[in-house]
């Protein structure tokens, strides 16, 4: 099976809802509702996104979104927003190790805490970058551990 | 928790509450109530915040953290309710029979299986089912929440269990000296024998000042020798308590890291799939080898040691006051810095430590990956690739450990420099005393002070580096308890084995491995005994998770499994799985004999059913075949065998064990035809009498089937005869069809010659 890549001015999204787009491809043929997801959530960022039909079958995949029209671009960019929730940690207010792991912190997307369990749930990445799992599953990402500042770190401390 | 009748899974301020309620009244009449209200954690743009989701009998509503409505909706106007899980998050989408979709609330995963309830809940409604029966299923899900620790959030073994997590890290090293325990006389002959050795150091420093100050000037060649013979006679009792000390100590530590580490991997038997599904084979090796030896070295280090040098430094600072307390104040001058410094290098060296190991446990995964599949690095040429991941990971591991290498091998060195500054003072000031011969101190005084000076900081400098051992300790004991406190795989119905005859039933079965995906959903499903079912669905569809909620490795499903009317979570888990016969796609072979590979399914086999266990899985000739006969070696994966031959094992194992009930997972799909068919006889003098499971891609294994399942998406699709499914054309139809033109492709190539 061929896959179709899509990009450039030979393709425009419009967006139809809540992580919804439609897709019109230079030459007449329009896919709906169609759910864009990352191919590489975690390394990725803004290459290879896929677009999903409503069964979930493939219909296509942008190589590059900045190679999209600036309008397509910002409709996908929304959707994979309201897609992805990973609140980026700016500092880390506290922490509680009593019984498991509780980290009380400040993110994007205001403050909150959560709790993790040993060891497997805290991935530090080559880049900087430190990703969390929390008991329920909700994903957290420092976006550079050595940026953070000083007091997060002395509260982490141990942790990372 | 249960608030004037309302379910809540959270406290909300009463104003929030009360504001809930007079919506509900606005919305559905003065007389409407709410039923249970689902408290989330976002707000609809994705910010954390409170909102709330309320559910009635007539109709389902969110209000924002200020109680204002954000959207309603009514059970009897709803076409469908589910929830839609994206990444991190969530939302709950109903779509009205007028086609209008309505985001009702959306949250993060921490409320997303009641979520699911309230979902559930709606539909039920929609659909006109019974509301009370419909509440009791929101009711168990409420009480299910009991089901989790309140304060670490871990599932626990039954509702209101003591959490094994939370009652595990106060006493972390505390909880492993039990292994001490044993070794206890041994150790206190240690420290006995470590007390006389300290004792007998203490001598020479005084009998070099009398030699010094006495019998030198007096030319007392009687004292002289006198002395020379003690210091002897303490060396050789020094020499012989020391080889019998270190004997002993070695036998004890052995001994604690002998049973650690049986425990230990005794523990890592009964964690259930779910522990190792998130914990790599590698961490757990590190555990049970290289952790448990920092233990061991550390408990001993504690125990003698410690113990030695804490009476060394008492007994020193005693001798040292009586001499000269002036210069033994001195003498204490640079504890304080020491002190100081051993604080900030704890601090800074802990993180080290588990950094060092989590770097440490990633090279051994590759290590754990890599080994066992060498076949496939050589296969496709990687071994430089392999080398290069490998260096990589080995890179990130020496790039910490350097890091931390500068810090303690800097710390032991800088105590060491305070320690000399403190000989200079005595040497300095003492010196000074000596030369002015004011009487107040004598050289040999001064000489054997400074020998106790140096003695003294020996122990000093233990102490100081005795928080290296224990943070290395500490960290290890926290990853070894990790294991020792994790919880066994449930077994509430230890002890009741009820006879089985193979009867198996899903009532309502929902799973999902993490909260991001539901991988089987509303299974419903009846066995009977002596059913042959063939299960067929796509890759990923749910087949094996399905046997895998059967055979009890995962227990966290919602529904229940009842095999001959009782359900499978109260029965003995040991007695329970020795009733399935469970052969898999990929066979796994033990590095023992043919014979003791057969026989692991029953230990106490005779000679005579094993050969006809052999018999009927199709497995005697190529046994007797081989060289070695039973007694052949097979190698880490049954090196030196066909996928075939080591199914066919696998399969004598299983006719071994006689079971009730019996699971195919994929058993021949990774074998050529010819060979398949051999299984397919094996398997078909097995399954005789007995329930049987089979899932199969190749539908042309399932000949024998009575019943067909059909899964798509972790739902049962299609269920019933292969007949009834045939006739009905639907997915096992286009399934079979597919198969059919394949297969006849197929042997037309070969016909043709152009396929072998």
């Amino acid at each position: 099976m061929t896959r179709n890549y899509v990009g450039g001015d030979g393709v425009r999204f419009t967006s139809v809802g809540t992580c919804l787009v439609d897709m019109e491809i230079y030459g007449g043929e329009t896919l709906r509702n169609l759910e864009p997801h990352r191919l590489f959530p975690v390394s990725g960022g803004d290459k290879y996104i896929t677009l999903l039909d409503e069964d979930g079958i493939e219909r296509a995949i942008i190589r590059d979104l900045d190679t999209l029209l600036p309008d397509s671009r910002e409709v996908i960019k929304t959707a994979l927003e309201e897609y992805y929730l990973i609140p980026k940690i700016t500092a880390v207010t506290r922490t509680d190790e009593k019984h498991g792991i509780k980290w009380w912190v400040e993110t994007d997307r205001g403050a909150y805490n959560f709790q993790i369990r040993m060891n497997n749930d805290i991935k530090v990445l080559y880049d900087g970058r430190v990703l969390i799992r929390d008991i329920n599953d909700n994903r957290y990402e420092i976006p550079d551990y050595e940026k953070l500042d000083n007091r997060s770190k002395r509260v982490l401390g141990t942790q990372i | 928790m249960n608030i004037g009748g309302i379910l809540i899974n959270k406290e909300i301020p009463t104003a929030l509450l009360e504001k809930a309620q007079e919506t509900a009244k606005k919305l559905g009449g003065e007389k409407e109530k709410i039923l249970f209200i689902v408290v989330g954690d976002l707000t609809a743009d994705s910010h954390y915040g409170t909102s709330l989701l309320a559910v009635t009998e007539r109709c389902a509503f969110s209000l924002d953290g200020t109680g204002a409505l954000l959207f309603h909706t009514v059970h009897t106007d709803t076409e469908d309710a589910k929830v839609r899980r994206m990444y991190g998050n969530a939302r709950l989408v109903v779509t009205q029979k007028d086609g209008k979709v309505v985001e009702l609330m959306r949250f993060t995963y921490t409320v997303a299986s009641l979520c699911d309830m309230a979902a559930d809940y709606i539909l039920a409604i929609a659909s006109g089912e019974d509301p009370e029966r419909a509440y009791a299923a929101v009711e168990e899900a409420y009480g299910k929440l009991m089901l989790y620790c309140p304060k670490c959030g871990r599932r626990l073994l039954h509702p209101g269990a003591d959490c094994i997590n939370c009652e595990s890290k106060d006493k972390t090293l505390g909880k492993l000296v039990k292994y001490l325990v044993p070794e206890l006389p041994n150790l206190a002959l240690c420290v006995v024998l470590s007390l006389i050795t300290t004792a007998l150091t203490l001598i020479p420093p005084t009998a070099t000042s009398t030699l010094v100050d006495d019998v030198l000037p007096n030319r007392d060649l009687a004292g002289l020798y006198r002395i020379v013979a003690i210091l002897l006679g303490s060396y050789i009792l020094r020499c012989i308590i020391g080889i019998v000390r270190s004997y002993r100590l070695r036998v004890s530590g052995d001994h604690v890291v002998y049973a650690l580490r049986n425990d230990v991997f005794a523990k890592a038997q009964r964690l259930s799939m779910r522990f190792y599904d998130k914990t790599s084979t590698g961490s757990v090796i590190n555990r049970i080898s290289g952790d448990t030896s920092t233990i061991q070295s550390f408990m001993l280090r504690i125990t003698q040691e410690v113990v030695v040098e804490f009476f060394t430094l008492v007994g020193i600072v005693v001798i040292m006051f009586a001499m000269n307390y002036k210069l033994a104040l001195l003498t204490l001058i640079p504890i304080p810095f020491v002190v100081v410094g051993t604080k900030i290098f704890g601090k800074k060296i802990k993180p080290f430590y588990r950094r060092i190991w989590r770097k440490w446990v990633a090279v051994t995964s590759v290590l754990t990956d890599s080994l066992p599949g060498i076949r496939v690095i050589k296969a496709f040429s990687a071994e430089e690739r392999s080398g290069e991941s490998f260096k990589d990971y080995n890179t990130a591991w020496l790039a910490v450990d350097k890091k931390s290498a500068r810090i303690s091998t800097a710390f032991p060195t800088i105590v060491n420099f305070f320690v000399l500054c403190g000989s200079l003072l005595i040497w300095g000031i003492g010196g000074k005393w000596v030369v002015s011969g004011d009487g107040s101190l004598s050289v040999g005084t001064l000489v054997a002070f400074i020998s106790y000076a140096s003695m003294f900081y020996t122990p000093v400098n233990f102490f100081a580096n005795l928080n290296d051992s224990y943070q290395s300790a500490l960290s290890s004991a926290e990853r070894v308890l990790d294991i020792l406190d994790a919880e066994d795989e449930p077994d509430l119905g230890k002890g009741n084995c009820p006879e089985i005859r193979g009867k198996i039933e899903f009532k309502n079965v929902n799973f999902s491995f993490d909260r991001t995906k539901m991988t089987l959903s509303d299974i419903n499903l009846t066995i009977e005994p002596g059913d042959v079912v063939g299960i067929v669905g796509t890759t990923g569809s749910g087949k094996s998770t399905l046997v895998n909620l059967l055979m009890r490795f995962y227990d966290g499903y919602d529904g229940d499994i009842l095999v001959d009317g009782v359900n499978i979570r109260d029965i003995d888990l040991s007695y329970y799985r020795s009733q399935i016969g469970y052969v898999q796609q990929e066979s796994m072979m033990f590095r023992d004999t043919v014979f003791n590979n057969i026989a692991f399914s029953k230990p106490d086999a005779s000679v005579e059913e094993v050969f006809h266990a052999a018999e009927v899985a199709n497995a005697h000739e190529f046994i007797a075949r081989l060289p070695d006969g039973y007694d052949a070696m097979l190698g880490e994966r049954g090196v030196g065998l066909s996928g075939g031959e080591k199914q066919r094992l696998s399969i004598a194992r299983t006719v071994l064990m006689n079971p009730r009930m019996l699971i195919f997972d994929e058993a021949t799909a990774s074998v050529d035809s010819e060979t398949e068919s051999q299984i397919q006889g094996a398997i078909e003098a097995l399954i005789s009498g007995r329930t049987t499971i089979m899932i199969a891609h190749r539908l042309s294994t399932l000949r024998k089937a009575n019943k067909i399942v059909v899964l798509d998406k972790g739902k049962i699709l299609e269920m019933g005869t292969p007949e009834e499914l045939m006739a009905a054309k639907g997915k096992y139809y286009k399934l079979i069809q597919i198969q059919t033109m394949a297969e006849k492709a197929q042997a037309s190539r070969e016909e043709e010659g152009f396929a072998e």
